[in-house]
């Protein structure tokens, strides 16, 4: 099989990968160990792959990973500083937002990119954020809540991530 | 699921990007957004061509004419204030409805014209501005109106060539017009099982100057509904006038039925999403009923 | 109740790794070597393999094993995940020389890739003779159908010759007569579809042979003790040669109360002698998997003038798709579950579970009682219209209470006889009142209906119960013992399937010892180091797993402050234990750590603290539950858009409040679905039409209503702290109240399911809405 290599910033750190021309993004995180990106329906409707590109959220069954090519990826695993879980986290623990756990990676990143454009959401745009994220556990009230609560928790950051 | 893609290539400029359209024999496929070739999952393709580097993704306004890059995302056409400013919004609104935000953060205006499905969320605001398209092949570039495009697309297959931008024209900014996207999917985030962009401009008594209406996902292609606009024209936009339009638009749309909806479910829908895009367009434009 | 950690919104215990996305599931891990097994779908409903040549897939590079049904060994089984002896008929096999629904297994390869697998598939060759399939369940019992269980060495099938996979027929009272003592009698008959789990985390096994050649099935599942027996059984291997480890689950929702993987990718384990990983994809999960029972109910009651129920009849047409998994169980529930929740005393409940060339339904979340309750508190409401009865007083009027014994359960237990079930704790009156106040009910079900408009608001409402455990059937056992540092470990067979057992196990066993939720470290669902459970399933967890929990930690507490009392030279009565500490309760106050109790156990006394404990209920004490909708009926679409919903549930105790009310959400959430939007679609070849996201549509954030949940405490006397169970029942009156409130809105029943814009329009269009209830009454 043809191969070519990839180099890509993941959660702040370089990396230089050998991969397949065809091979879908989500394929590459896992095969690289950062399991909190899930496989969930390999077509861009449950939102259990979603990664941050460039601070965007993307599925990342849907994007191939050559797409990628000199970017900067934000998976959960770099989402906290050691044991210090970001505001996010903290909320969908303390709202009880997470149940099985396997949509949260997704869902807390996407509220991620929400927080890092508008920091204080309304409850509707919260909603919106959320609607690429399929939840079969919570029925979405206790995340939004807790997406709200972060935002209330979090401090605004001076530079606004684009 | 692409296991027989033998190179992935990243071009830089469109005629770049045909070279390798040229090369490839017909075994590639153009990757902007991913979001309609990844779900097909065509095994087939031996060579990907990422078009989303060739300088494609732009929003310009000029004076008479709006011009959108193919590889301009949804997520794009949500934000610009250029496209805010447009036919009020009409855009960005369309583009906001289709589909997560992951979704319309890869999804680009082009592959969801180019893909030629008769669902596409933009093909219908986008028909109702009478936007046209730049395309390019190994013979050059070429524009046309998106109806034909949309036609052209449908009989030869859209991957011959390359759509490269879409044109809207600036709509009239004076007197009282309106403007309205209304879609109706089986929940908040689906396709269209029906959608509408509808314009209108009313004169000062209340009679439509002119009235614009495409309709989406009730025909093989979309289309501009031309006897309801004609129908339109001149007269006083009241109950009956939309009553009149919506039995127009019933006689116009030729659904299918699948297991998202019956034939006559789409009809009626038809009927009901576009009086409703014209009553929003109307209340838009200072008249509500 | 005076407690420190039972009834507290705790974090859950394995929260860490889930929002920092650890290695936790069961495909986070990398085997070296390991293979990807596939499984050939039958592409046709009903056929006999003729011949099949897998030659070509063997042939190719880096494929490990290519399995039909000749090379493995013939053992009728049922992939129901239940507590031995099954109910569900034995009529499975691991792969067979004939296949019965589009997506009954053919064959299996292992290959080195996702790419080779999928690829070697396609490479073997098979000669299929197609049968005649039956689709419809209703014409399954029909003379000259084809017949599905025609091998013979399949068991418990109660009429292979006419596809009937069980039967049931109880009564208790006379409902003959009952009938004739009714002054009207009404009867309607209503459908529900098939619906799918849609957990976010497909199916998922990966087994392999550790060093000393014993199997180990790392997997998705909510029944590891009924997997690691089915398995064992299947291969013909001693269950001593199986572990099976359930890491954290990605949602099961009764889909994973199945043995569905682990046996065929075991058997590719054993034949390739390498690691072996088969996950469903989502198309695979939707028909490939388990779903819903579908039903045709028809639902008869007779009342007295007052509104009283006398009798109620129940008539059910089930399908189980091709094999019986949970056949007579989950059909057994629709009657056992939900006749009682009237106080009539005659009840009948008849039922024919019937075999179709179709996916196979098996347990999912209300396991027969949402089907069940949609007829019921349909028809209830109806009734209450046509009397002129407000609905929340026909419930007060007429709902199961306090101190009741409802006597069909007796009749109607785990596929056999059951035992009878008497009510020792009842919120329902509660959840009533408080849900009806939430919804602002009586406001609105004066003033609603005749806004002007096109749209149209309505409200109504239902009440369901459900069990908790199978009553003399489900067991659990747990194994507790202390650390250093006064922590414990905490081994329970239960299986944390998301829904936060881990959590709230490790809170009873916190309470109960006297020490934080952080002293206990659970370990749970591995049946090497953890001692048997029946499973999460049947509402069961909370109430008998936490039950083991509680009894072992008592007996461990004893053994604490046996070793404290020597410590602190005062008698053991003298002692209580809590904020992590023994201290004495006369004075003078005099305290030990539970570390020095631990120290001087382990260093000085030479004594590991440690014990374990089984349990099990004789009765199934229910939950209860009272549901409000709010709806928008846009009558120039038919969308139905609700506006609120408000669950009162009766848990008992709400050992986590927090992560109960997560339960009701869910619930409700599924509810909706199952009410508005899901459907598993076939063609008419047995196709399966939609089986992906984009057109199997489950609710998203943008969906959703207003939800409001209210928890109405009560103390139950055979739970732990009180508790019975709340992760079922809310799901069960959620279609039926927003069918009520359509007919509140648009004068319209609706009694199939699911509502969608088109069938509501279409609904529209051909009835004709009642307006005037007296003129409606069917009298004898």
């Amino acid at each position: 099989m043809k191969t070519m290599s990839l180099c890509v910033t993941v959660n702040g750190e370089s990396k230089q990968w050998t991969i397949a021309p065809g091979d879908l993004l989500l394929d590459v995180l896992r095969r690289e160990g950062y399991f909190g990106v899930k496989r969930g329906c390999e077509k861009g409707e449950c939102g259990a792959c979603t990664v941050l590109v460039h601070g965007k959220p993307v599925n990342s069954c849907l994007i191939f990973a050559a797409q990628v090519e000199g970017g900067e990826i934000l998976t959960i695993e770099g989402l906290a500083q050691g044991d210090t879980l970001d505001p996010l986290q903290e909320a969908f623990l303390d709202h009880g937002a997470v149940q099985c756990g396997f949509c949260t990676p997704g869902m807390i990143l996407a509220a991620k990119a929400l927080l890092d454009r508008q920091p204080h959401p309304t409850e509707e745009q919260v909603r919106e954020a959320l609607a690429g994220n399929y939840c079969r556990c919570t029925g979405y009230r206790k995340p939004v809540e807790a997406v709200l609560a972060a935002a209330a928790r979090r401090k605004v950051p001076t530079e606004v991530a684009r | 699921m692409f296991d027989r893609v033998e190179a992935f290539y990243r071009p830089e400029s469109v005629p770049e990007v045909l070279r390798l359209l040229q090369r490839s024999k017909g075994q590639a496929r153009m990757v902007a957004g991913g979001t309609d070739l990844v779900v097909e999952g065509d095994r087939s393709v031996r060579f990907l061509i990422d078009l989303t580097r060739a300088g494609l993704t732009y929003i310009r306004s000029r004076d008479t004419t709006c011009v959108i890059g193919a590889t301009t995302t949804l997520a794009d056409l949500e934000e610009s204030t250029a496209i805010h400013a447009l036919a009020g919004g009409l855009l960005s609104r369309a583009a906001a409805a289709c589909g997560s935000v992951q979704n319309r953060n890869l999804a680009t205006l082009g592959g969801n014209l180019a893909h030629g499905s008769p669902a596409a969320d933009m093909a219908t605001p986008l028909l109702a501005l009478d936007a046209s398209v730049v395309v390019a092949d190994g013979e050059g570039r070429h524009k046309m109106p998106l109806a034909e495009y949309f036609g052209r697309a449908w009989q030869n297959g859209a991957s011959h060539a390359l759509l490269i931008e879409v044109r809207v024209p600036m709509p009239p900014q004076n007197g009282r017009c309106g403007w309205s996207f209304q879609k109706f999917g089986r929940t908040e985030v689906d396709l269209s099982l029906v959608n509408a962009a509808a314009g209108l401009q009313l004169d000062a008594r209340g009679r439509v100057k002119w009235a614009r209406l495409a309709l989406g996902a009730v025909a093989a292609a979309p289309f501009r509904a031309l006897p309801v606009e004609s129908l339109m024209a001149g007269r006083e936009f009241d109950h009956s006038l939309l009553a009149e339009a919506g039995e127009e638009v019933m006689r116009e749309v030729q659904p299918i039925a699948d297991l998202r909806a019956s034939e006559e479910f789409r009809r009626e829908l038809s009927r009901v999403v576009a009086g409703r895009a014209l009553e929003e367009c109307a209340a838009r434009a200072g008249c509500s009923l | 109740m005076n407690t420190t950690v039972v009834g507290k919104n705790l974090r859950k215990v394995d929260g860490f790794k889930l929002v920092t996305g650890g290695a936790a599931f069961t495909d986070d891990v990398l085997l070296p070597g390991m293979l990807y097994g596939k499984i050939l779908p039958s592409p046709y409903a009903h056929a006999r393999i003729k011949r099949i040549d897998t030659s070509k897939a063997k042939a190719l590079p880096g494929v490990h094993a290519v399995l039909t049904y000749k090379d493995v060994p013939r053992v009728p089984h049922t992939t129901a995940g239940q507590a031995w002896p099954e109910p569900s008929p034995y009529d499975t096999y691991l792969l067979d020389s004939k296949v019965r629904f589009v997506g009954d297994r053919v064959a299996a390869v292992a290959a080195e890739s996702r790419a080779l697998a999928e690829q070697a598939l396609r490479l073997i060759d098979v000669d299929y003779e197609v049968l005649p399939a039956v689709l419809d369940m209703e014409a399954a019992m029909d003379a000259g159908a084809p017949v599905i269980h025609d091998e013979p060495d399949s068991t418990k099938i109660f009429d292979r010759e006419h596809n009937i996979a069980a039967h049931i027929r109880r009564e208790i009272g006379n409902v003959d007569d009952g009938f004739r003592e009714a002054d009207f009698i009404f009867e309607r008959e209503y459908r529900t579809q098939r619906q799918q789990h849609c957990m976010l985390e497909p199916h998922v096994t990966i087994c392999w042979l550790d060093g000393d050649g014993r199997l180990m099935i790392r997997t998705s599942t909510q029944v590891p003790y009924h997997c690691r027996r089915q398995v064992a059984m299947i291969l013909q291997i001693p269950v001593s040669r199986v572990r099976v480890i359930k890491p954290r689950i990605g949602g099961g929702f009764g889909g994973k109360q199945e043995m569905l993987l682990e046996d065929i990718c075991s058997a590719l384990a054993l034949a390739t002698r390498r690691p072996v990983k088969i996950e469903y994809t989502r198309e695979e999960e939707f028909y490939m998997a388990r779903s819903r029972h579908p039903q045709i109910l028809r639902m008869k009651m007779g009342v007295k003038r007052d509104g009283t129920v006398v009798a109620s009849h129940l008539q059910v047409l089930a399908t189980t798709g091709a094999y019986g998994s949970h056949a007579s169980t989950v059909q057994g529930n629709t009657g056992s579950k939900v006749l009682p929740l009237y106080r009539a005393p005659h009840l009948r409940f008849e039922c024919d579970v019937v075999y179709t060339n179709t996916p196979v339904a098996g347990a999912f979340r209300g396991y027969g009682c949402p089907q069940g309750f949609f007829a019921q508190e349909s028809l209830a409401d109806e009734i209450a219209y046509k009397l002129g009865m407000d609905p929340v007083e026909f419930h007060r009027k007429n709902a199961i209470r306090l101190g009741d014994v409802d006597k069909l359960s007796a009749q109607l237990g785990e596929g056999k006889e059951g035992l009878p079930r008497v009510i020792r704790s009842c919120g329902l009156p509660e959840c009533v009142k408080r849900g009806a106040a939430a919804i602002d009910w009586d406001r609105k079900r004066q003033s609603l209906p005749a806004r002007a408009g096109f749209v149209k608001h309505g409200v109504g409402m239902s009440c369901t119960m459900q069990g908790s455990g199978i009553a003399g059937i489900d067991w659990a056992a747990s194994f507790l013992k202390m650390n250093e540092d006064g922590s414990f470990f905490l081994q329970v067979g239960a299986s944390d399937v998301g829904a936060g057992a881990d959590t709230v196990l490790a809170q009873i066993a916190a309470e109960t010892l006297g020490v934080s939720l952080g002293k206990i470290i659970v370990t749970s669902g591995d049946t090497d180091f953890t001692p048997f459970d029946t499973g999460a399933y049947a509402s069961s967890t909370t109430i008998i797993s936490g039950g083991a929990v509680k009894k072992a930690a008592e007996k461990v507490r004893a053994q604490v402050l046996g070793v404290a009392a020597k410590m602190l030279a005062v008698p053991v009565e003298n002692l209580a234990c809590a904020k992590d500490e023994v201290f004495t309760t006369t004075k003078p106050r005099k305290s030990v750590s539970m570390a020095e109790v631990a120290l001087q156990a382990l260093y000085q006394e030479k004594l590991q603290i440690m014990d374990g404990a089984s349990h099990y209920n004789t009765d199934s004490p229910p939950p209860f539950c009272a549901t409000f909708a709010e709806v928008a009926v846009d009558t120039q679409t038919g969308r139905v858009r609700v506006v609120h919903l408000a669950t009162a549930v009766d848990p008992g105790v709400a050992i986590n409040p927090m992560q109960a009310e997560g339960q009701v959400e869910g619930a409700v959430t599924q509810g909706l679905g199952f009410a508005l939007s899901e459907e598993l679609m076939l063609n008419h070849t047995g196709w399966p039409m939609n089986p992906n996201f984009l057109d199997y549509k489950i609710f998203s954030a943008k969906d959703m209503p207003k939800l409001t949940t209210i928890l109405v405490e009560t103390e139950e006397p055979l739970g732990p702290y009180g508790a019975k169970s709340v992760s079922e029942v809310p799901i069960n009156g959620v279609a039926p109240a927003i069918a009520n409130a359509i007919f509140h809105a648009v004068g319209v029943r609706i009694r199939k399911l699911p509502i969608r814009p088109e069938d509501m329009l279409r609904a529209l269009y051909e009835q004709q809405p009642e307006l005037k209830p007296e003129e409606a009454l069917v009298t004898q």
